[in-house]
């Protein structure tokens, strides 16, 4: 049985859906990218997962728990945990606080260490308030702080977004790391040819509904469908003679 | 003009703004954590007048005692108008919760206003003699007051920063989003700030009847004052507004001993324009973007 299930999802913010007849699943431990066009509907599906949509049908399924019942609060209370595209860390609160506010966590202080252990770079920062921390740190305190939980799965909104390449290195290194803390990664990416390399598989989403879904690789290996919807191959770098 | 005049309306300045700074924390909180100007907090400080005189009349007729019941009952008052008004209106523009608490703020007057008349009461409050220092006067009951009311912003002031349940406070205000995506129960959040909104209204209100006589007009006319110090704060900065309300305080009993008493107000609106034009963000406060 899948973690994460939709079944006919459609919905939007006002009268007209933004996406439609949605159905898709993630199993516990993997990572699914969802990727496609710029309004295709990704982040808005991410939201929906999350309890953000104020117009929702069909049915989402986590872990046997209807979601659609449950408050954006219960849902990261039954190890749903949400890195948004932008304003992902409380910037006024100090490194330290922006883990310790994370509730439902059975030992925060052992926890935090945990954190701290596995971003070295907040250690020396905990006192340092949020908001004044580089890109690069910014993103590991949001990767952080929606792991205090110990969720099982993660929604990521466009986690390189606004990053240097380099620094979109590291964090997709980050993220690749997360099915070994437990948890399952469903991520939206602009970046989509970088992402689906080391996701295990992936949805291409055109106009708010799902056109293919397959394994990363097998989507990246569709040059059709991946010039259409994933963009031109990055330009390789020109060796020296 | 001399030195001494000037230095006891300075004391005075500090006394009101003391104890003003109650609801224009109040102000500041709900501005920074449920995003409206709270325009009903005057009346409510009027509720907790006309509460603390009930007391004294039909209870007790100790302050201690009226203070509690003031606070108890001001924070019922206003954690009632949230169930019913204000939690409805949360996801709406903020215009719709400033309307309404206007709305509120006209509704409470008038009840106090059908039950009470328009007569004029006062806190029952002991005679004491002022301590004189060279022509230097002090009352100890403003030093009562000003401590009572350094005593209830210290324990807000504690509360946000020292404990778990001021840093959730916190961060609703810093991101709603994110703070539910993080587990926290916003509307808990919210039904707390209610009550300590009206808790410290309460208390302000019964308060200043001990500076001023009572009538059902006694906050709403309060209500600019303590905008204007919000604003000269720093709109959401809890220490702003407190800074802000004492040196309005101040500035506004220096300027009557030049002015006169009748044109304090004005000097409410020159503040609040000099600030909005020289420097919008406030002495404590961010400039933030307006999407």
């Amino acid at each position: 049985m899948s973690l994460l299930t939709l079944s006919g999802v459609a919905g939007g913010y006002g009268d007209v859906d933004i996406v439609t007849g949605i159905n898709m699943h993630v199993d516990a431990r993997e990572i699914v990218t969802i990727a496609g066009t710029n309004g295709a509907g990704k982040s808005t599906l991410i939201k929906a997962v999350m309890g953000y949509l104020p117009r929702l049908s069909g049915r989402i399924e986590f872990d046997g728990h209807d979601l659609r019942s449950l408050s954006t609060e219960k849902r990261a209370g039954i190890g749903i945990s949400y890195v948004p595209q932008v304003r992902n860390i409380f910037s006024t609160l100090t490194v330290l606080e922006n883990l310790q506010v994370v509730e439902k966590v059975a030992d925060s202080r052992k926890r935090i260490a945990e954190m701290f252990d596995m971003f070295p770079a907040l250690a020396s920062r905990r006192r340092t308030q949020a908001g004044n921390l580089s890109g690069g740190e910014r993103q590991q305190l949001a990767f952080a702080r929606a792991l205090m939980s110990s969720p099982r799965l993660i929604l990521l909104d466009e986690p390189s977004a606004a990053l240097s390449p380099a620094l979109t290195e590291l964090v997709f290194a980050e993220v690749r790391k997360l099915p070994a803390t437990g948890a399952a990664v469903l991520m939206v990416e602009q970046r989509a040819r970088q992402a689906l390399a080391f996701s295990d598989r992936g949805y291409i989403l055109d106009s708010g509904k799902i056109v293919l879904t397959d394994t990363g690789s097998a989507l990246l290996a569709n040059e059709k469908m991946a010039e259409l919807y994933l963009g031109s191959k990055p330009v390789e770098p020109v060796q020296a003679s | 003009m001399d030195w001494i005049n000037i230095t006891n309306a300075a004391i005075n300045g500090i006394v009101l703004g003391l104890l003003l700074a109650l609801p224009a924390l109040a102000v500041t909180l709900v501005f920074g954590i449920a995003r409206f100007p709270h325009a009903a907090v005057g009346d409510y400080m009027t509720f907790g007048a006309y509460t603390a005189i009930l007391v004294q009349s039909f209870m007790s007729a100790s302050l201690v005692a009226a203070a509690l019941i003031a606070s108890a009952a001001t924070a019922f008052l206003s954690l009632f108008f949230y169930a019913w008004v204000f939690r409805s209106l949360s996801q709406r523009s903020p215009v719709s919760s400033l309307i309404a608490s206007i709305g509120v703020a006209f509704a409470v007057r008038s009840v106090i206003t059908f039950f009470a008349g328009q007569s004029q009461y006062v806190i029952e409050a002991p005679l004491v003699r002022a301590w004189n220092f060279s022509g230097v006067r002090i009352l100890p009951t403003d030093l009562y007051v000003a401590a009572t009311a350094v005593l209830a912003l210290a324990a807000v002031f504690f509360m946000l920063h020292f404990t778990a349940f001021g840093r959730r406070m916190r961060a609703v205000a810093d991101n709603p989003e994110l703070a539910a995506a993080s587990g926290i129960r916003v509307r808990e959040v919210m039904i707390t700030l209610s009550v300590i909104v009206g808790a410290f209204c309460g208390l302000g209100g019964m308060l200043m009847g001990f500076k001023a006589v009572v009538l059902p007009e006694l906050g709403w006319e309060l209500i600019l004052p303590i905008f204007a110090s919000v604003i000269l704060g720093g709109i959401g900065s809890p220490v702003g507004a407190v800074c802000g309300m004492i040196l309005f305080g101040i500035s506004q009993e220096i300027a009557s001993l030049y002015v006169g008493a009748s044109y304090k107000l004005v000097l409410a609106f020159v503040v609040l324009l000099l600030v909005l034009l020289i420097r919008p963000q406030g002495m404590f406060g961010k400039i933030i973007a307006v999407r």
